[in-house]
C-alpha cells in the first residue's frame, strides 16, 4: 500500500496586488511518486511549490506534509521537501562546493563530524568529489545544478521539488540533471518536477498534473494527458506529435 | 561559466591556506596598521615578502593585479595629488601645477602603502574561506559588550558571498548597455543611471531569490560553525608578523 505524504485540500493563494496564483487546488501526493507539473508560465506551478516547501503560506485551505500542518512545522516541512531553484547562480551560498552542501545541515545544527562525513558521501555519490575546493560560481550550467541537488540531499528529504530543472541548459547539462533525478527516484526518493518543458522526463514520469491560471486542469497517466497539453500552453512532446515511439532520454 | 574576481577565496594547500582564520585576521590588521609609519625600504622589503607568499600560495598575482587595474588608476590619482599639493623644493611647474621633490617622494610612499594594503588584503581573502572569516568575526566579538556577534558574523559572510553576484551582474548589465551603443552617450548622469537602476534591480530580485533559497533550508543565525584548524605553525607566523611591524617602525 502507497503512502501519501503530501495532502492538500483547497488551496489557494492570492498575491499581495490581488492576483490569484493558485484557486482551490486539492490533491495528494504519494510516497516514491515521479510528478510532472506542467504549465504555461505564470500558471502557478512555482507558487504551488513554494507551498510545498513552507515558502508562502496558503490564503486559504491546507498542506499537510507527513500529517502535519505546513504553515506549523515550518522547520519539519523544510526537511521533509528540499526544494532545487531555477536559478542555481542566486542560491548558492558556500564559497566552495563542499560548503555550499553542507550550508542545509549546517542550519539544521548537526555535529561536524557528521556534517563532513553526510557531504562527503553525496558528492561521491554524485560524483561531484572532484570539484568539492571549486568555486560553485565557476561550474557548468549542469555542474551548478548537481551541486544544488546535492545541497538538498545533504538535508535528507523524502520529497525533492525542482523548479524548471532543464532551464539554460544545453543538451549534456539536460542529461546530466536527468540521470540524476532519475537516480533518485530509483532510490525511493519522491520528486516533483516543474516544467513547461516535458519531453525529457515524460518517459520516466508515473504522474502528470496540467495547471492553467492557478488551477489544475489535469492529473493523471502522463501518456493519456499528451494530447491536452497544448491547449494548456505546453508544447506537445515529439514523439506524440509525430506519432512515434515514446524514448527516454537517458542513455 | 562566470569569471572568478580577484578577492574570492582560491583553495589550495599552502602554509597560508591552513593557517588558523583568527591568527590570520589579526596578522592582516597587525601589518596593515604597522605599515603607516614605514618607509621606503622596509616597504619594497615587504613587498617582497609579500611576493614570496603569493609564489608559495600559488596566487597568480599579475592576472589578480589585472582584475583591480581600475584600483591601480586610483592610486595613480593618489600619488598625483599628493606630488602636485605637497610644498617643497619645486622640480617642475606647469598649468599652474606644481611639482616638488617632497610630494613626489611621499606620493610615491603613500601610493606605494595602499598597494601593499591592498596585496595583504589579496592574499588573506585567496586563502581563506569567507565562512572562516564569518567564523573568526564572530570569535573576536564574543567578548565584546551589546554586540550581536552572531547577527554581525552572519552580515559579514553574506556581503561576501553577494559581492561576486553583483559584480558578475553588473558586467551583464554593462555588456548588455554597451550592445545598444549606450557608451556613445555623452551625458555621465545619463550613462550612469542606466547602469545603476537596472543593477539594483536585479541586485534586489537577486537577494530576494537568495533569501528564499535560504529560508527554504531552514536558515538562521544558530548553526554550526567553522572549527578552527591550527596547523602548528601559528607560533613561528606571529613571530614573524611582530618582527616585520618592528622593522616597519624601526626605519621609519
Amino acid at each position: 500500500m502507497q503512502k501519501t505524504i503530501i495532502n492538500i485540500e483547497d488551496l489557494s493563494f492570492v498575491f499581495d496586488d490581488g492576483y490569484t496564483g493558485l484557486d482551490h487546488v486539492s490533491l495528494s501526493i504519494d510516497k516514491g511518486e515521479f510528478i510532472i507539473l506542467a504549465g504555461k508560465n505564470g500558471s502557478g506551478k512555482t507558487t504551488f511549490l513554494k507551498h510545498l516547501n513552507g515558502l508562502l503560506i496558503p490564503t486559504s485551505g491546507m498542506i499537510r506534509v507527513n500529517g502535519k500542518q505546513v504553515s506549523k512545522h515550518l522547520i519539519e516541512t523544510r526537511k521533509t521537501v528540499g526544494m532545487v531553484f531555477q536559478d542555481p547562480d542566486t542560491q548558492m551560498v558556500g564559497d566552495t562546493v563542499f560548503d555550499e552542501v553542507a550550508f542545509g545541515p549546517e542550519n539544521l545544527k548537526l555535529h561536524r563530524a557528521l556534517i563532513n562525513e553526510t557531504v562527503t558521501r553525496i558528492l561521491k555519490t554524485l560524483n561531484l568529489f572532484h570539484l568539492r575546493d571549486r568555486n560553485p560560481s565557476t561550474l557548468s550550467g549542469g555542474e551548478k545544478r548537481k551541486v544544488a541537488i546535492a545541497g538538498i540531499l545533504a538535508m535528507d528529504p523524502e520529497v525533492i521539488v525542482f523548479d524548471e530543472p532543464f532551464s539554460n541548459l544545453d543538451y549534456p547539462g539536460i542529461l546530466q540533471v536527468l540521470s540524476t533525478i532519475m537516480d533518485l527516484h530509483r532510490s525511493g526518493q519522491t520528486v516533483i518536477i516543474a516544467t513547461h518543458d516535458i519531453e525529457p522526463v515524460i518517459f520516466e514520469a508515473t504522474r502528470m498534473i496540467i495547471m492553467k491560471k492557478g488551477s489544475i486542469m489535469e492529473d493523471g497517466n502522463p501518456m493519456a494527458l499528451v494530447g491536452r497539453l497544448e491547449p494548456c500552453g505546453v508544447r506537445e512532446p515529439c514523439f506524440s506529435k509525430f506519432n512515434m515511439k515514446p524514448e527516454s532520454w537517458q542513455k | 561559466m562566470a569569471e572568478i574576481t580577484p578577492f574570492a577565496y582560491r583553495p589550495g594547500d599552502s602554509v597560508l591556506h591552513f593557517l588558523d582564520t583568527r591568527l590570520k585576521f589579526f596578522i592582516t590588521c597587525l601589518l596593515c596598521l604597522s605599515l603607516l609609519p614605514a618607509g621606503f625600504i622596509s616597504c619594497w622589503l615587504y613587498c617582497l615578502i609579500l611576493i614570496f607568499f603569493f609564489k608559495k600560495s600559488k596566487l597568480p598575482l599579475f592576472s589578480m593585479l589585472g582584475q583591480i587595474k581600475s584600483f591601480l588608476i586610483l592610486l595613480f590619482f593618489v600619488f598625483l595629488s599628493r606630488a602636485l599639493t605637497t610644498k617643497g623644493d619645486l622640480i617642475f611647474s606647469a598649468y599652474g601645477l606644481e611639482a616638488t621633490e617632497q610630494g613626489l617622494t611621499e606620493g610615491a610612499l603613500v601610493a606605494l602603502k595602499f598597494f601593499l594594503v591592498m596585496l595583504t588584503g589579496l592574499i588573506f581573502s585567496s586563502t581563506t574561506r569567507p565562512s572562516s572569516v564569518k567564523t573568526a568575526v564572530q570569535w573576536f566579538l564574543k567578548p565584546v559588550p551589546f554586540v550581536p556577534e552572531n547577527r554581525v558574523a552572519v552580515m559579514i559572510s553574506l556581503a561576501l558571498c553577494f559581492i561576486p553576484v553583483i559584480l558578475r551582474q553588473a558586467k551583464e548589465v554593462s555588456d548588455a548597455q554597451k550592445a545598444r551603443c549606450a557608451n556613445l552617450r555623452k551625458n555621465p548622469v545619463r550613462k550612469t543611471m542606466g547602469l545603476v537602476l537596472p543593477l539594483l534591480k536585479k541586485t534586489f530580485l537577486s537577494a530576494d531569490h537568495l533569501i528564499l533559497a535560504m529560508e527554504s533550508r531552514c536558515y538562521s543565525n544558530d548553526r554550526t560553525d567553522s572549527e578552527f584548524k591550527p596547523s602548528g605553525k601559528e607560533k613561528f607566523f606571529l613571530l614573524g608578523s611582530i618582527m616585520v611591524s618592528l622593522c616597519f617602525f624601526i626605519f621609519s
